[in-house]
């Protein structure tokens, strides 16, 4: 595309805008520093927090806690939704509960969470997968009804067999859907997860971060806010990569 | 001594024969007869075109003898053997415009009935090639189906049909989706396939046009339950042209059908 180049240049600028509005407004005294630290002063707090071994194995703890409630929730969550979808009378009778529980807010269950699982490694994963299933079984049932029921024709007219079917038919149908569903659903996780930190925890990025936060620590705070968002982002943006190569076809 | 003279000889590879065929769809409130006594031969090579109006059953007796739906009752034969399940040996199906993989090439998608069965890739490859070169695709293998048109992807499908080297192909409704001027171009393309290849076509349709342009014979069909009415002789030499299209010989016999058609629509 002609114009591709351009369309990212304005996005660079418009990132770059923000940077500079930041420490403009800092600097100038418009917005008080002590409240919000200059951009310049954020990200160097920033790498000096990341050189800080007590922060490293607070991220460790977290992306431990991301990638075990991950793991547990997306496999889970599909089967059962596989299982919702492929079959007509459960289909019916349970996708307006699953929106139900979609639609409640799961920090509500927060403190729950803690008193069954205690202030630890499983609270936080427990949370994390809660919050996340709902939307992995949602999209899953969604993505097995992308799936064409003339395809699915086709592959048994030449004689396929189910197993033949799923790896041929059903998946390559349903990879972007489901592609997209990770995507989201790793932004539901985190949040789970680092929401759990926040709330009630001894370590990990999130209870770091609510600390700073009581001790009015801002160039930490801010600092770990730029840390999540570009570990967010980054995730978000190598799942879409594998997005756009898998579903060229779609259009 | 000649041990096979004892065998009873089989039927020839291509022949299809339906014998006093019912279909009764059962849903919550009541049974109903989508196919009635349904009787019919045909002959290695020929093409028969099925027509009727819509829910006359025609594309059900398609799929019964694909092999994709099984008959209430009577039985359906193909190289004179029945067809319980699917068999991509005996009969090739070509389906409507949505039937291609939009995720795989159209070479993949040709080499996709080779690839369930294992044949190596070498091969796959070198077979899809044959098969697109006859559909008249040479050179369009590597494209994806929404980089095609409407009749090349159906092109695509006819080649997907032979691939195994069926001696049957079976069509529901192949051209529907596609213009006039394109409808008629497949039309052609579709009989210079068929002579090159010999086999036997049953090709289901709703145009009348198109059924007396394409067949051997017409079979025509009436709705609820579906039976078979009318059994015509297309006798119009070959190669059909287009302007047989205005001949009596081709008006008589879509007229013919026509009167059928709207006695039981």
């Amino acid at each position: 595309m002609q114009s591709g180049l351009a369309v990212k240049a304005a996005r660079v600028a418009i990132v770059v805008a923000l940077f500079a509005i930041w420490e403009i407004l800092s600097r100038t005294g418009i917005v008080n520093p002590r409240l919000l630290p200059s951009a310049s002063d954020t990200l160097s707090t920033l790498g000096e927090l990341l050189q800080r071994a007590s922060v490293r194995k607070d991220l460790t703890v977290t992306a431990t806690e991301v990638v075990t409630a991950f793991a547990l929730a997306v496999p889970v969550g599909a089967l059962i939704g596989f299982l919702i979808a492929e079959n007509r009378y459960f289909a019916e009778v349970a996708k307006p509960l699953l929106f139900f529980a979609f639609s409640i807010p799961k920090s509500i269950f927060l403190p729950m969470f803690i008193l069954v699982f205690g202030v630890g490694f499983s609270q936080k994963v427990g949370f994390g997968f809660f919050s996340t299933i709902f939307i992995v079984i949602i999209s899953t049932t969604t993505a097995v009804e992308s799936v064409k029921v003339e395809h699915l024709t086709v592959a048994r007219s030449y004689g396929a067999t189910p197993v033949q079917t799923a790896f041929r038919v059903y998946l390559p149908s349903m990879l972007p859907v489901l592609l997209e569903a990770l995507r989201i659903s790793m932004i539901f996780n985190l949040t789970g997860v680092i929401l759990a930190e926040m709330y009630a925890s001894r370590d990990g990025i999130g209870h770091q971060i609510a600390t700073w936060g009581e001790n009015f620590q801002m160039k930490q705070l801010l600092a770990g806010v730029v840390m999540i968002a570009a570990i967010a982002i980054a995730f978000n943006e190598l799942v879409r990569w594998v997005e756009t190569r898998c579903s060229h076809w779609r259009t | 001594m000649q041990p096979l003279a004892n065998i009873t000889p089989l039927k020839p590879a291509g022949a299809i024969e339906v014998r006093n065929v019912g279909q009764i769809f059962k849903t919550t409130t009541q049974d109903v007869v989508a196919l009635e006594d349904v009787s019919l031969d045909v002959k290695p090579g020929r093409f028969v075109v099925l027509v009727g109006p819509s829910g006359c059953g025609k594309s059900t007796l398609l799929m019964m003898i694909a092999g994709l739906r099984q008959q209430t009752s009577g039985t359906i034969t193909i190289s004179g053997a029945p067809i319980p399940e699917p068999d991509p040996n005996r009969v090739g199906v070509v389906f409507q415009e949505a039937s291609l993989f939009p995720w795989l090439t159209a070479e993949e998608n040709v080499e996709f009935p080779l690839a369930l069965r294992g044949v190596t890739k070498n091969d796959r490859r070198a077979r899809a090639q044959d098969a697109l070169q006859l559909v008249g695709l040479d050179g369009f293998g590597k494209r994806h189906p929404h980089e095609l048109s409407g009749g090349m992807k159906q092109r695509v499908s006819i080649a997907r049909g032979l691939v195994q080297d069926p001696p049957v192909l079976l069509m529901d409704e192949p051209f529907a989706a596609l213009d006039e001027q394109t409808r008629m171009t497949m039309g052609d393309e579709l009989l210079r396939i068929w002579a090159a290849t010999g086999k036997t076509v049953v090709f289901v349709t709703h145009s009348l046009t198109e059924a007396v342009y394409l067949a051997d014979e017409v079979i025509v069909m009436s709705p609820r339950p579906g039976r078979i009415v009318d059994h015509l002789q297309v006798s119009l030499p070959r190669p059909r042209t287009y302007e047989m299209l205005s001949g009596d010989a081709f008006g008589s016999l879509r007229d013919r059908i026509w009167r059928h058609i709207r006695k039981s629509a």
